[in-house]
């Protein structure tokens, strides 16, 4: 339960100039967004009012959409599944075995820091064909895997999976740092009166890392579901959502249609349907992650 | 009033009384060399690659070194890219982006935490909200708004939004940090009469150092390699940041992928260069003093 | 409790207006302080009002004429391009002559520019000089109302006559001229003749037959045949489009479908998706090509690994200095004819990318003035810095003496045979459409599609999208 009973200036002090900044510059161009959606405007000339229609083209007569809706999860999926778990795992490894944990942490946040146009030019020569020299087939070649080989960004099936392994490796750094701040939070005296009771290694992780960062935890869930959903950069420097879409996820389809197609309004209605399952998703996320936390409080 | 105690960082527990070989420590140890070289070698890759023809770069397989070093790389990223007085405006747009972030989230999320308030999930609910917004979605509506309080064309145009974003992500770390401060804090600070200013200043942002250094990064980070934003409403070369000198080698129908290497790694220095600083303060900071109940 | 809480946001309030005064101060400064080519100037962009009036009395010019400020958005942003130190000359040049007028370079990369200029359209803030693509792209700012007619400043100082004839009308809707263009290109076959002399190809193809043939004898003695950049889409669309021009025996097909004369579904059209096919299935083109961009794919030709390249005649600068030109090994060669049909002196024309001028600008006769001086002197700097092959004006000069390679000279040779030809796709067409067409071309390279097939896609995202 909250301690603090101040007054509503002070709260307002404390809370406004944050709350107004952001409201204006973020929230307000969202609102703008939701009405630019029941337009049919290309962004430059007039505009007609077309109600929901692109709504409805959006869900029934678009097929881009669907598939980019279902990448878009896949990339959020993997990201929650695979990469947290990892991230999590370094992250009590180097608390537990490393003297001087900065240099480590410090490190694996580099591809964070790199710029995605250096990232994607990275992967491309490791993903290049093999007629190309790509590191991959060329170790795939020489293990004797020669028919493993794919064209790995070019190939409808397979490019998204590639991608999704970039973004993994990108982030996986950002996670961990995360985490382990979380790690270091706990007081040590826990864990010394754990080993006590004759509890410590993996048994001390399960009853006490794991549920006191639940919190920081949850942290790293909603950023990477939302890091997942407003992918865009990397998708458009290695394959440009191509080819013909097999890459598209639902921030490049969005891109694709109000700055190439030029058709802004319906570009809307895909920003608007973006946010709505991001809204829905952190509620259902916090609901999650609130009752874990309750339950092990 | 004052901290009574501070705790210990969390200690390694592998301590001395393993010396010697071990299998666990010697299987971890690699797991952790392998996933530096992964993580660390773009790095190294982007030092040889800013050093190469453009040629070379693009039929570049993926340990080739360059024939010969191009330094030129580097002279044509300094001079032309004009890279001192970018690195100068970034600094400036990015410094003053952080102080602001850190002040008015901090100020937010203490109150969304700690006080007794009616309204605060739903603020916090509202600042969530905000961190799924895609960029580009806001462009338009942003350029009517600062057309008209005429600060288009100004450093505030890119400053007021850098805030604004970083601002959802900014609180939702601080919270998620400041709920695991026990409230035992505030209670005997309160019985010995502080305010809640005093309390935020000598108590809260003192233990806070650690997720005040995390915002401090990724505002950092998004600032300093932020494009798009930029370059929709600055117009003036005299405002102009990195990322424009990075995008300024490519041109209509040929990009100088080498000269956009050196200015990669001149971007990327001072990025590196605090992140390491302020990684330092970090772990110094919760050795300092987390308060025990 | 309350005071301190209404004193706190007090501070607050008075904290933020201190620093938001102060910032507005220490952009004053930078305004007047780092932009030390300029003398201080009234802006013609907005900034605020308090640094606009400071800066005035600061001004020292004596003269009596008013200080303009001209925003000038480009997309020569490379220092190392030589069209960057050309745009700088003659924007100094000129700025000496006219002491009153600062020129504020906007210098972006292409696909920047364009995001930019739409941003700047929505809210009515055109810069007062930008960039547009010829015709169909050009439009909806047209439409608009977004920028000034030329026609009065293109007959000063005889500019009009500099231009090739008919380059123009790319830029002209009803009657009125809204763009100046900084090149005119055409589409040809670059092809490496130690390379073709390796497969035992004699001469560059002169029939879409032959070509097949070629691209069969380079495979078989493990050369790459052709590249492409087709993760720029527009790039497999400016090949289609030529075969779409032999197919349809001439010019227009395009046109024909926006007069309702044709549809899609025109055996021509699918005529040219076989071709292209055929041609694709023949493995002409690298693996992984849709992951390609202009640039890496053209980067195959450049350095020998590739024996032919279909691109416009932009790229002859590139190439000409390149590994695979030593000792003038590429040649160029037109574009065959297909089933015999298709005269290979009509070209896939590609007009450049052009000034346009703000209706709205508030220097508009100044700017106008300018954009006449620049264009004028023009052909005459990217003469002298061997840029002038594919400007859109008439250029003088002996270029064989001026330095210009055997290459370039070929180029210039096909120049004098068009007889006419087609502009891309997406010049013609709706942006809506335009892209649909891209993405259907993109995936001809991953996958075989029936003609009929592509044929009806084309028709019905034209259909959807028609205005």
């Amino acid at each position: 339960m909250n301690v603090l009973k101040v007054s509503r200036w002070t709260i307002a002090a404390f809370v406004l100039p944050c709350l107004l900044l952001y409201v204006g510059l973020v929230f307000a161009p969202i609102l703008v967004s939701f009405y630019n959606a029941t337009l049919n405007w290309n962004g430059i000339g007039v505009a007609k009012h077309v109600g929901l229609d692109n709504f409805q083209r959006m869900f029934t007569h678009d097929s881009v959409f669907w598939p980019s809706v279902r990448r878009t999860f896949m990339l959020a999926g993997f990201s929650m599944l695979v990469q947290l778990p990892i991230a999590l795992f370094v992250a009590i490894l180097i608390s537990r075995y490393v003297r001087k944990p900065n240099f480590l942490v410090s490190s694996y946040f580099m591809p964070v820091i790199l710029s995605v146009a250096v990232i994607g030019q990275l992967w491309k020569t490791i993903y290049n064909p093999a007629s190309q020299g790509g590191m991959i087939n060329q170790i795939l070649i020489k293990l004797g895997l020669g028919d493993w080989t794919h064209a790995w960004l070019s190939e409808p099936k397979v490019a998204i999976y590639a991608i999704i392994v970039i973004g993994l490796w990108q982030y996986l750094g950002y996670h961990i740092l995360i985490q382990f701040t979380g790690i270091q939070n706990i007081p040590a005296d826990i864990y010394e009166a754990a080993k006590i009771d004759g509890a410590e290694g993996l048994t001390a992780d399960r009853y006490i890392t794991l549920p006191m960062i639940v919190p920081i935890f949850k942290i790293s869930v909603v950023l990477s579901f939302i890091g997942s959903l407003q992918s865009f950069d990397l998708i458009m420097v290695t394959t440009a959502g191509g080819p013909a879409h097999a890459t598209d996820v639902l921030a490049s389809h969005m891109y694709n249609i109000s700055i190439l197609s030029q058709k802004y309004g319906y570009g809307s209605a895909i920003a608007c349907f973006l946010v709505v399952v991001c809204l829905v998703a952190t509620v259902i996320i916090n609901f999650l992650f609130n009752r874990l936390d309750r339950r092990y409080n | 009033m004052n901290p009574s105690a501070s705790i210990a960082v969390r200690e390694p527990t592998v301590s001395a009384r393993r010396r010697g070989f071990s299998l666990k420590k010697t299987i971890v140890f690699g797991f952790f060399g392998i996933l530096l070289v992964t993580q660390l070698y773009p790095l190294l890759w982007l030092l040889i690659y800013s050093l190469k023809t453009n040629e070379e770069i693009l039929s570049g397989s993926f340990f080739a070194m360059p024939a010969s070093v191009q330094w030129t790389n580097y002279s044509n990223a300094l001079a032309g890219g004009r890279y001192w007085h970018y690195l100068l405006n970034s600094v400036i747009v990015t410094s003053a982006t952080m102080v602001c972030v850190i002040l008015l989230a901090s100020l937010a999320a203490f109150a969304i935490t700690r006080f007794r308030w009616k309204y605060g999930q739903l603020v916090m609910l509202i600042f969530l909200m905000g961190m799924m917004i895609p960029l580009q979605s806001t462009l338009l509506p942003l350029m009517l708004i600062f057309k008209n309080i005429h600060i288009l064309n100004t450093r505030w145009a890119m400053i007021l939004p850098y805030i604004a974003f970083q601002i959802p992500i900014a609180v939702f770390i601080m919270s998620g940090f400041l709920r695991t401060i026990p409230h035992e804090i505030e209670e005997s600070a309160i019985m010995d009469g502080a305010n809640v200013f005093r309390i935020f200043r000598s108590i809260i942002l003192p233990v806070s150092v650690p997720p005040i250094m995390t915002v401090c990064i990724l505002t950092f980070i998004n600032v300093w390699n932020e494009y798009i934003l930029a370059a929709t409403f600055i117009s003036k070369e005299a405002l102009k940041t990195l990322p424009f000198g990075v995008y300024s080698f490519v041109s209509q129908y040929s990009v100088n992928y080498g000269a956009i290497g050196a200015f990669l790694v001149l971007g990327a220095l001072p990025v590196i260069l605090v992140y390491f600083l302020l990684a330092e303060k970090i772990t110094k900071g919760m050795v300092a003093g987390a308060v025990k109940g | 409790m309350i005071t301190t809480g209404k004193k706190v946001a007090g501070t607050a309030m008075a904290g933020f207006l201190a620093v938001s005064l102060a910032a507005c101060g220490s952009s004053k400064d930078n305004n007047n302080g780092s932009d030390a080519a300029a003398s201080p100037s009234a802006s013609a962009s907005t900034s605020a009002s308090a640094s606009a009036s400071a800066s005035a009395p600061a001004s020292s010019d004596s003269g009596s004429k008013e200080k303009v400020t001209i925003t000038f958005q480009n997309i020569y942003p490379d220092p190392t391009d030589p069209k960057y130190n050309m745009l700088r000359k003659i924007v100094k040049q000129y700025e000496t002559d006219h002491p009153n007028v600062h020129i504020e370079l906007d210098s972006l990369n292409t696909d920047q520019q364009k995001q930019k200029l739409k941003t700047q359209a929505a809210s009515n803030e055109v810069p007062d000089i930008t960039i547009v693509n010829p015709s169909a792209q050009m439009k909806p700012y047209v439409d608009a109302g977004l920028f000034a007619p030329l026609n009065e400043m293109v007959e000063q100082n005889g500019l009009k006559d500099t231009f090739q004839s008919g380059i123009l009308d790319y830029y002209t809707f009803d009657g009125n001229l809204y763009a100046l263009p900084d090149g005119n290109n055409i589409a040809l076959m670059y092809y490496n003749k130690a390379l073709f002399k390796q497969a035992g190809i004699d001469a560059p193809p002169t029939t879409f037959e032959d070509l097949v043939a070629d691209v069969k004898k380079l495979k078989d003695k493990g050369i790459q045949p052709m590249t492409i950049g087709e993760k720029d889409t527009w790039t497999g669309s400016f090949l289609f489009m030529n075969m779409l021009l032999r197919t349809n025996g001439g010019p227009g097909f395009l046109q024909d479908i926006v007069d309702g004369k044709k549809t899609f579904e025109d055996p021509a059209f699918k005529g040219a998706v076989d071709s292209f096919e055929t041609l694709v299935q023949a493995g002409a083109f690298q693996e992984g090509a849709t992951s390609f961009d202009y640039n890496a794919g053209e980067n195959l030709f450049k350095t020998g690994k590739a024996a032919m390249y279909f691109m416009g005649s932009w790229a002859t600068g590139g190439i000409e200095v390149s590994d695979a030109n030593k000792d003038g090994n590429v040649g160029v060669f037109k574009f065959p004819t297909i089933g015999g049909k298709g005269d290979p002196n009509e070209f896939m024309l590609a007009p450049g990318s052009a000034f346009a001028v703000s209706k709205n600008s508030k220097h508009l006769p100044e700017t106008l003035d300018f954009l006449n001086y620049f264009m004028l002197n023009y052909p005459k700097e990217a003469f002298a810095a061997k840029g002038a092959v594919g400007v859109a004006q008439k250029v003088d000069g002996d270029f064989k003496a001026a330095g210009y390679s055997d290459m370039a000279m070929e180029v210039l040779a096909m120049f004098k045979d068009v007889k006419g030809g087609d502009i891309s796709f997406d010049n013609t067409m709706n942006p809506a459409t335009s892209q649909a067409h891209l993405s259907s071309i993109q995936n001809l390279f991953v996958a075989k599609k029936d003609a009929a097939a592509v044929a009806k896609e084309h028709q019905q995202a034209y259909e959807d999208n028609k205005e």
